[in-house]
């Protein structure tokens, strides 16, 4: 132990020396400047007007501007961070993340695999270069975020998806229902009935055999894009967060100014 | 005398479907996850599809502005056509075939290669670099050289899943009883010498 104590405080600090930024949790807002980097007023006009843009086409566009990644990549903390706040709606991942890293820096537009199509490298690459970049060179972020925001908007305009009716909320789900033939159905009664006589006569091991079968059949293979059906924030309900959606593949631009 | 029988036979029974439906369990999440490898694959697969789709044209354009680098073009150009040869087979996994993935990624990180050292000539350049068809390929390129990474690195994730179930107890009794049909996956490496800028020879 009196060994050990000054080795861990030798350890520690090395290890946070180089540490990667935490994905902080799913932000409370379209926009979130954690730096303090524009000024509240445009930090306010563009959280309603991507609010409203949510409203009218069902995408979302979070702004996500923070200090440092804490050496890595921007691109790899991008697409981590997009995934943990499920941008987009479930099963459509029709989402964009605008990232900027003041002191390194650095920027990435993030598209969902649902908005690959309209909102392409290329373009991504172009509102990058030559939206945001020159006014954050002229010190302008204000100006920078929001009209590399708009530019996005416009690009997404382009072609809307054809379910995002205005008005309405997202579809709570979009996974669809296989339904159950009719030998599957007796099975499963038969089933049923066996487990409710075995948890009269034995409910410990009835339990245990329960808990062990949804943990086998439960657990889902490492990249957890999905997110299961069960504990997901749910599309246009409740409290603000990502619509369920989440899964980019690095696709859209980064620069630096 | 019936009734002591009976109950011996009951509690049998009773094992046999409890261990019955534990190695179904153990089986079955083992089948997605192997599924997941799968399809993974396809995502790395069509990522770098994408890539060799780009080619061509990013070839052209080069060759236009930059009519004495020949050889880089020749380079990028065997390269690709290289990648075509060592693509596995349609509908096998090469995730369970470390041979085969190696060779696949020996094929590709060879046209990285020869890629960043077009992209580093074009440097020399200035006329086609300031072209919005050149920039638009250029940046194309980075976004699918991103997506190759993220989707490597998924594949890499879903193949650890499947291997730590594989491996650990008591999957592994139902592993070994299945023989080949859960072999271990192979991961993808880091490129050698990727760590090394590409040089620059004028």
């Amino acid at each position: 132990m009196r060994l050990l104590l000054p080795l861990l405080c030798g350890i520690l600090p090395l290890l946070s020396a180089g540490a990667e930024t935490p994905i902080p949790a799913s932000p409370s807002n379209y926009v979130t400047d954690a730096a303090g980097y524009m000024s509240p007023l445009a930090v306010q006009n563009l959280n309603s007007r991507l609010e409203a843009y949510e409203r009218s086409s069902g995408h979302q566009l979070f702004i996500y501007i923070g200090k440092t990644t804490g050496g890595v990549p921007i691109e790899d903390w991008a697409v981590k961070a997009f995934k943990t706040w499920k941008v987009g709606r479930k099963g459509l991942d029709d989402g964009v993340a605008l990232f900027l890293m003041v002191d390194d820096r650095r920027m990435r537009i993030e598209v969902g695999y649902g908005l690959e199509g309209q909102l392409t490298d290329a373009l991504a690459s172009r509102i990058i270069h030559d939206v945001i970049q020159p006014k954050l060179v002229a010190n302008d972020p204000d100006g920078a975020v929001t009209s590399g925001a708009e530019e996005i908007v416009k690009v997404l305009d382009g072609k809307a998806l054809p379910g995002a009716a205005s008005g309405t909320s997202p579809p709570a789900s979009t996974q669809q229902q296989i339904p159950l033939s009719n030998l599957q159905l007796v099975l499963y009664g038969l089933l049923g009935i066996a487990f409710l006589g075995l948890l009269a006569t034995h409910p410990s091991l009835a339990l245990y055999l329960l808990t062990s079968i949804l943990s086998g059949g439960q657990r889902r293979y490492g990249n957890g894009n999905s997110g299961g059906g069960f504990g997901g924030l749910g599309g246009g309900s409740g409290g603000f967060g990502g619509g369920g959606g989440g899964r980019s593949g690095g696709g859209g631009a980064s620069g630096s100014w | 005398m019936v009734s002591k029988k009976w109950i011996v036979v009951g509690v049998i029974v009773f094992f046999v479907v409890v261990i019955g439906l534990w190695a179904m369990g153990g089986y079955n999440s083992l089948v997605s996850l192997d599924q997941g490898t799968q399809a993974q694959w396809a995502q790395v697969e069509s990522s770098y599809q994408r890539r060799a789709d780009l080619i061509p044209n990013l070839v052209e354009s080069v060759k236009g502005a930059a009519k004495f680098e020949h050889d880089t073009m020749v380079e990028v150009t065997e390269a690709r056509a290289k990648v075509g040869q060592v693509a596995p087979t349609a509908g096998t996994n090469p995730a369970n075939d470390p041979e085969a993935l190696k060779k696949f990624q020996a094929a590709q990180d060879q046209l990285s290669t020869a890629l960043s050292r077009m992209m580093v000539v074009v440097e020399k350049y200035p006329d086609l670099k300031a072209t919005q068809n050149f920039r638009d390929l250029q940046s194309q390129l980075e976004g699918t050289e991103n997506r190759i990474s993220v989707e490597r690195m998924r594949f890499n994730e879903t193949a650890q899943a499947f291997n730590t179930k594989r491996d650990s107890f008591p999957t592994v009794m139902i592993a070994g009883f299945f023989g080949s049909r859960f072999q271990h996956k192979a991961y993808f490496t880091a490129q050698a010498g990727a760590e090394k800028a590409p040089q620059v020879k004028f």
